[in-house]
């Protein structure tokens, strides 16, 4: 009986938590791939995983992805709005050198770009798709046309790039102690810019599980018409989404900005929603909207950062044909996960006629 | 008469429950057999597995001599049975001809279609069937009635032998089933046999020749309909000590709580209304009458074109939000499409409205959620094991009593409920109508919108018919006979 209990328990465990589990597996294959090269599998590539662009900046945007696609949308403009706020964010910095402005620039941009997104799908009733579609040109093309007509005195840069000017004095502080440092805890060292994705994995996770306005989110999701008629102002959430992922675009620029120290419209940022969509799918998050948890983006953004790392410690690929293997496997994973469940019942009803049968 | 399905020994299982256990189903051909049984009696799981969408744990089919195992789909269809569902799935945007046709086209010597020869062969058919309908008209033009016939067109131009009719009169008026009625019994007398789910008794006795009562998974009953009559059937089909009790009672009413002057909108014009607290009102008329949309107005879902409406003296003007906060709330029709949020579970189901109107405190505390749940859950007599569980894993009732819970959870005074028992098996129905009694014995003011008079008669202490967007009559609760509510509502009689 106990043992029946423990597969029910494992079952529902699988069905609910499988994110953590598809971790773990891409993690071991990681863990095989570093000592194929011969080399040991230490927690400084733990770390890296942790601390890489893929996991903390593209992870933190996802978050928001997720509450969007939870409502049955979608963001196509994230990469281009993180474009365009760490530009934002590296002027402020520069012409300020004060951290309050940086951060409250990153904010203020981020959300706006969330904001004309949200209202021209809420309010105007437009299909996101194609609002964010457009926005995703618009936000990168008005960056890379203000780029190089800005002096290099506040842009930071020669080579039509914004970059965190040296010269102030926050500069040390920001790029060397914050965006590139690494807590000690016993043995482990953790970037600091990790914890500051994983304080607002806590946060979402708190907001979706916890309060009124996370039930709704999932409730607009799962079928907005009934979620209107018992009350739900469906407007505002779906409007709400956008602004809230443009807030977390704001974090993840301000990060950007710590971590890497620059950016550069013409190419920074390229394909992030993909990535976003990739970590949020991974993290078991229905693209039809309605289910998932929050959880899952950590997870969903680790393994995506991991298969990554995969693909690139093999010698012999070459850098051109990497995408079509990330892209490989994701489509596997999302196989497993969709077509797990299917399979599981066909197998339960050939077990229990071949049952029937023998009674018979 | 020979036989031409039996269906032996099927049971099924999903998870651990029992859908079907040993059950037996057998039909003649030329009949219209009625399969009768609350929601989640089995009917639906029998059709499935009849028409190959879910394989049987065991047992056979045997259709036309022919022995099935676990069939396909296809090869069901090609057998010659066929579903024509409740949600119809006919194809919008495209012609009649076009949906008849579909997966079948006919093909002109290029490869490409044959749209004369499709609207010629259509219109033969409506023809032989006595249908009219323009085989050329786009379907989303046609009335829900006409794409009812249509889907029945479609199975039988594909030469079906057996029908299976889920509920197949739900969205039709009375004149519309009659011609219904009249096309399956002159299909009857050309062989074609028929499978007939429904849940109203007098379409029952009207059109059935035979029948098959399911409960709880298992077969009840069988036999010709001459020989029974509705208190048996549904008796067979709810258990033992079924009584179909009058539970109305005159009661002591308060002042006025809800009042309408000249109010228009979408359907309905200059609309002149006053209810008192503590009253049951019925709102009757025939699909296009406006009560729906009067009823839908007076929450905010649809905008209100002139006039005003006042509750507890205050004229409120808005969305449903401000509704809301009045106290007003509404039950809408149709429960899957306007209350199942399906991926959230019974309990998250249970307080989104409660939640809409608390926002301002946003942390949610499960504790004591549940607390105001278990209050609701024993009041209503909610069959529930665990509120965490999905919503869809309720029966139609149940699900329809967590969804008066939600709104008796805003403490709403009045309620308003659009065809609360649509798709809500006998035993429900009638717990419902205690409880819209109860309601408003405890001061809550009813206001229902129902096409069902016999629901009228058992709760309303008066009953408002319109007709053309304008109210008809209003009789008190002693006055209401099918026959006077029929007369003023068709126009036939005037107030």
């Amino acid at each position: 009986m106990d043992a029946k209990k423990l597969k029910k328990g494992i079952g529902k465990a699988w069905s609910q938590y499988s994110f953590i589990i598809v971790m773990f597996i891409v993690m071991i294959v990681y863990a095989i791939a570093i000592s194929a090269n011969g080399n040991a599998f230490k927690w400084s590539h733990i770390a890296a995983i942790l601390g890489s662009q893929n996991t903390c900046i593209v992870g933190t945007m996802a978050l928001g992805m997720a509450l969007v696609i939870i409502t049955g949308q979608i963001d196509l403009s994230i990469g281009s709005s993180l474009v365009l706020t760490t530009s934002a964010t590296i002027v402020a910095f520069n012409m300020t050198n004060s951290i309050a402005v940086m951060i409250l620039t990153a904010l203020i941009v981020g959300g706006l770009c969330g904001l004309i997104n949200g209202l021209l799908v809420g309010l105007a009733k437009m299909p996101p798709f194609i609002v964010t579609l457009g926005t995703m040109l618009i936000y990168r093309s008005l960056t890379l046309s203000v780029v190089r007509t800005m002096d290099s005195s506040i842009t930071g840069s020669n080579s039509s790039q914004f970059a965190m000017l040296r010269t102030n004095n926050k500069y040390n502080f920001l790029r060397m102690q914050f965006g590139t440092g690494k807590l000690q805890i016993g043995g482990f060292s953790i970037p600091y810019i990790t914890f500051v994705f994983l304080l607002m994995v806590i946060l979402f996770v708190v907001i979706s599980k916890k309060t009124k306005y996370g039930k709704s989110v999932y409730a607009v999701g799962s079928n907005e018409k009934s979620a209107h008629l018992s009350g739900i102002n469906t407007t505002f959430v779906k409007v709400s989404v956008f602004v809230i992922t443009g807030l977390l675009v704001g974090v993840a620029s301000f990060l950007q900005a710590c971590k890497i120290g620059n950016i550069t419209p013409a190419s920074s940022g390229q394909s992030y929603e993909m990535y976003a969509i990739a970590a949020v799918v991974l993290g078991g998050i229905s693209m039809s909207g309605g289910r998932g948890k929050l959880l899952g983006v950590l997870f969903g953004a680790l393994s995506y950062t991991t298969i990554n790392f995969i693909i690139v410690s093999i010698p012999s690929l070459s850098v051109d044909i990497q995408d079509t293997f990330q892209g490989l496997v994701l489509i596997i994973v999302i196989l497993i996960q969709t077509a797990g469940p299917v399979i599981k019942e066909s197998i339960q009803t050939a077990k229990r006629r071949r049952l029937a049968q023998s009674e018979e | 008469m020979a036989k031409i399905l039996e269906m032996k020994h099927i049971s099924k299982s999903f998870g651990g429950a029992k859908a079907l256990s040993d059950v037996h189903f057998e039909m003649e051909e030329g009949e219209v057999h009625a399969l009768l049984g609350e929601n989640g009696a089995g009917k639906s799981t029998l059709m499935n597995i009849l028409t190959g969408v879910i394989p049987a744990d065991s047992g056979k089919i045997v259709f036309m001599g022919k022995e099935y195992i676990t069939p396909t789909i296809k090869e069901m269809e090609n057998a010659g049975i066929a579903f024509v569902h409740q949600e119809l799935n006919v194809i919008n945007d495209l012609s009649v001809a076009d949906n008849i046709f579909l997966r079948k086209e006919l093909k002109t010597k290029f490869g490409l279609i044959d749209e004369k020869e499709q609207i010629k062969k259509t219109k033969e058919l409506f023809e032989s069937l006595g249908v009219e309908m323009n085989p050329s008209e786009m379907v989303s033009n046609l009335k829900t009635s006409e794409k009812q016939l249509l889907e029945i067109c479609k199975a039988l131009y594909s030469d079906a032998k057996l029908l299976i009719l889920d509920e197949p009169t739900t969205a039709l008026s009375n004149d519309e089933i009659d011609h219904l009625f009249g096309i399956l019994n002159r299909l009857k007398k050309t062989g074609k046999s028929f499978v007939f789910i429904s849940h109203k008794m007098p379409e029952i006795f009207a059109i059935a020749d035979r029948y098959t009562v399911f409960r709880n998974g298992q077969f009840i009953s069988s036999g010709k309909i001459k020989d029974v009559d509705a208190q048996k059937l549904t008796s067979d089909m709810v258990g033992v000590n079924y009584v179909d009790a009058d539970y109305y009672e005159p009661r002591e009413l308060g002042g006025e709580i809800l009042k309408l002057h000249n109010y228009s909108g979408h359907g309905f014009k200059k609309i002149n209304l006053s209810v008192r607290k503590g009253e049951i009102l019925a709102f009757t008329g025939l699909a296009g009458s406006g009560a729906s949309e009067l009823m839908q107005t007076m929450f905010g879902v649809l905008p209100n074109e002139g006039g005003y409406i006042e509750v507890n003296g205050n004229k409120i003007t808005g969305k449903i939000g401000t509704f809301m906060k009045n106290k007003v709330s509404m039950l809408p029709a149709n429960r899957k499409e306007n209350s199942v949020i399906p991926d959230l579970s019974i309990l998250e189901n249970f307080y989104t409205s409660e939640h809409v109107l608390s926002k301002k405190h946003q942390l949610i505390k499960d504790k004591k959620e549940e607390e105001k749940y278990q209050k609701q859950k024993e009041k209503l007599k909610i069959k529930a094991e665990n509120s965490s569980l999905g919503i869809a894993s309720l029966s139609g009732g149940n699900q329809q009593k967590v969804f008066l819970a939600r709104w008796l959870n805003t403490g709403a005074e009045v309620l308003l409920f659009d065809n609360p028992t649509q798709g809500v098996d006998v035993g429900a129905k009638s717990e419902i109508y205690r409880l819209i009694l109860e309601f408003a014995k405890q001061g809550q003011t009813v206001i229902i919108n129902t096409l069902e008079i016999p629901e009228v008669q058992k709760v309303a202490d008066r009953c408002v018919v319109f007709y053309e967007g304008e109210i008809a009559a209003i009789l008190d609760h002693k006055d209401v006979t099918e026959q006077v509510v029929m007369a003023y509502s068709t126009g036939a009689k005037r107030g």
